[in-house]
């Protein structure tokens, strides 16, 4: 060891150069470190949704790649939230707002969001978008009459369709996070699996009886009568109330010329209601569209449930 | 030197008046061009960089400076409209992204622009108190409409009538002040956000008003069937939208076809901006797509135009005042001939007479520099309130 070496080392053994070392290592790991900014870079991209089927496909094929946020209130139907300013301002934070489209969302046109984030998941079938005709119209002032009717918008429920949102979910993910394409691809592959399984065992289920009549307890299932070639009619009822003596009677007019044995219900009917149909010899069934949260299980399990409680009315 | 310059000193003091006008009239022949330039140069600065910050604007065939001026400066000169499916023809292009304006309503003396969320991001204004538009019905505000009316997140604002005598005309809107926009200096300070939904509220295209379904006012209810209700006047019309009734405001007819007064369009390259414009030239089309770039640019030609006649009178005016200022000069050394043969008399040589004038010539124009100097760098300080005021407005 030359001395000059071990000059070097000597002096490193003392107290200052100690301390002058440490003094260095701080500054270098302070000025290596990422910064506040460079860190908020890497923190995941959200994605806020309008209904929970595409809380579930985003959450699906995102991964946890994407934060995804649903900032409607889990007791309420995501269609007919009355907004609150807090939860625009979730949705006005989020990198992409993932809307369900066919005008599903009522209160889109009450509330303040940024185009540029907007997503109309259903927007390559916008051309197949099913009116609803005849809802109540009401006349004041200038306008003349006028009715608050629209589209049919439970989309998903159309298990092809389903698959077609579920690819914009996959193209818009791509486009926000591009090094993440072959991740989203597989995850979607995966979640088409599952759907294109419902789409089959909802058509095997159906292909004998498609003509049997049925009554629909809610203007929901348009999509899904018309993917799978069902003859329904639709009355009005909520799950939870007794029909009124004028829904009976509307009931009635509907089975004269349209004989149907089952009514599909969106939620599970109430034991009266369901004891009145078994008089009128109608039996009930339960095709959950799944528009929020479930208590139990997820959006697979109960379109799964949806599909076999199908059986009892097609055997 | 010194002993000159008190001198002289002394007698500016002395002849207070005379040295007053002349150092207001070298003063004013100075700061006259000097300001009308700053002014000028400022009013450039302020068109231009709002109007090469937008890169493309759709709007309604007719004045393209109207368009411009109001959709970049809210400009009173309300264009003729073109239908929202304009805006949504230019996305659907996928060549650029875009951004509708409706710039139409006023409240009290301000713009209230209908837009959306985007236009803040374009803008690059940020909120300084309170928050962003969330719902119809809110307003967020320019800071010089906010600092003027005195008001604040949580007041409201009235929209004021197009027309006084139009008494069967829309109910005018309570808006609910929800936050204050950062000084941006720009037209932004002085108008008042909506979401352009809330300006189709304004103009009447949609609005909330009593359950027709539920009511059993007969004295409302002018004729009810199966599947529809007959209202009368006395229907109450919500003219300020709250949490209560929010779920009641509703819109008539097709959206596609509501009005807005511009599409801001902002191209994805140069490439596609050019195709977009390519697709606006044809004689049957009813919109126009321009640069506002280029339109300010012409409108800037006009007054440059008009500066060099104002600098041509200003030119000569400064001919004639400086003629004058000599003769006053030359007239003042008749009067002081007597003075000036005293001074010699004294022992005075002719230098230091020469040096005794020079010094009150001297003393005259750098008060008057001074002076002019001093109006400059007002005129500087307040250059973008004046030129808004002044020119845009």
């Amino acid at each position: 060891m030359s001395p000059d070496f071990q000059n070097l080392n000597s002096r490193l053994k003392t107290k200052d150069y100690r301390l002058f070392l440490a003094v260095l290592c701080l500054i270098l790991a302070v000025t290596n470190a990422p910064s506040t900014a460079e860190g908020a870079q890497h923190e995941k991209p959200t994605v806020a949704v309008a209904n929970y089927p595409l809380k579930y496909f985003a959450e699906r094929i995102g991964g946890d790649r994407i934060k995804v946020v649903f900032p409607i209130p889990l007791d309420v139907d995501p269609a007919f939230w009355v907004p609150e300013p807090e939860g625009v301002l979730t949705f006005q934070a989020a990198d992409l707002i993932l809307l369900n489209g066919a005008t599903y969302s009522k209160w889109l046109n009450k509330v303040s969001l940024p185009r540029r984030k907007l997503v109309n998941t259903s927007q390559s079938f916008k051309d197949q978008y099913i009116e609803i005709k005849g809802s109540a119209t009401h006349t004041h002032g200038p306008e003349g009459a006028h009715a608050h009717a629209g589209l049919a918008f439970t989309t998903w429920i159309d298990f092809q369709q389903a698959i077609q949102q579920a690819e914009a979910i996959r193209d818009v993910l791509a486009r926000l996070i591009p090094e993440q394409k072959n991740d989203f691809e597989a995850n979607f592959s995966a979640l088409k699996d599952d759907l294109l399984t419902l789409d089959r065992r909802a058509k095997e289920i159906v292909t004998n009886e498609r003509a049997q009549p049925l009554i629909t307890s809610h203007p929901v299932y348009d999509y899904f009568a018309r993917r799978y070639g069902l003859n329904i009619k639709t009355v009005l009822w909520e799950p939870d109330e007794m029909p009124s003596n004028e829904q009976w009677v509307e009931l009635i007019s509907i089975l004269r010329n349209h004989p149907a044995r089952w009514m599909i219900w969106e939620g599970e009917p109430s034991p009266d209601s369901v004891d009145k149909l078994k008089s009128m010899e109608v039996e009930s069934l339960v095709f959950d569209p799944c528009v929020n949260v479930p208590d139990q299980g997820d959006f697979l399990t109960v379109m799964k449930q949806n599909v076999k409680n199908l059986r009892s009315a097609f055997r | 030197m010194i002993d000159s310059l008190y001198i002289a000193w002394r007698y500016v003091r002395f002849n207070k008046i005379k040295t007053a006008t002349l150092i207001a009239c070298i003063t004013l022949i100075a700061f006259l061009p000097l300001a009308l330039q700053l002014l000028l140069d400022e009013s450039e600065r302020q068109l231009m960089s709002r109007a090469v910050s937008t890169p493309l604007l759709v709007g309604a065939k007719g004045s393209a400076l109207d368009l411009v001026m109001n959709t970049l400066y809210f400009d009173d000169e309300v264009p003729e409209s073109i239908a929202m499916m304009d805006a949504d023809r230019v996305e659907e292009s996928g060549l650029a992204f875009p951004i509708p304006v409706y710039a139409r309503f006023r409240a009290r003396d301000y713009r209230i622009v209908g837009t959306t969320l985007d236009y803040f991001d374009f803008r690059g204004l940020e909120i300084a108190a309170g928050r962003p538009l969330a719902i119809v019905g809110d307003a967020v505000l320019g800071a010089a409409v906010a600092d003027r009316l005195g008001l604040k997140p949580g007041d409201a604002l009235i929209s004021s009538p197009e027309n006084l005598f139009d008494l069967a005309g829309v109910y005018p809107l309570k808006m609910n002040v929800v936050g204050v926009l950062k000084k941006s200096h720009t037209s932004d300070d002085l108008a008042v956000f909506v979401d352009i939904k809330t300006a189709w509220i304004i103009e009447g295209l949609g609005h909330g008003h009593q359950d027709l379904i539920k009511s059993q006012d007969a004295s409302v209810i002018l004729k009810r069937t199966e599947k529809n209700v007959t209202a009368n006047a006395k229907l109450r019309i919500y003219t300020e939208i709250s949490k209560l009734n929010l779920d009641s405001f509703h819109f008539h007819g097709d959206d596609s076809k509501y009005r807005v007064t511009a599409v801001i369009a902002l191209p994805n390259d140069t490439k596609s901006g050019t195709i977009l414009r390519g697709r606006y030239i044809s004689d049957g089309a009813t919109n126009q797509i321009l640069k506002p770039a280029d339109v300010i640019d012409g409108l800037l030609q006009n007054i440059f135009r008009i500066k060099n006649v104002i600098d041509g009178v200003i030119f000569l005016v400064g001919i004639a005042t400086v003629l004058a200022i000599v003769l006053v000069f030359a007239l003042s050394l008749r009067l002081r001939q007597r003075e000036i043969q005293t001074i010699f008399k004294l022992g005075c040589s002719r230098m230091t007479i020469a040096k005794l004038m020079g010094a009150e010539i001297f003393i005259i124009i750098v008060s008057s520099v001074v002076l002019c100097a001093l109006m400059i760098a007002v005129v500087n300080h307040f250059s973008n309130d004046l030129v808004r005021m002044a020119f845009i407005r």
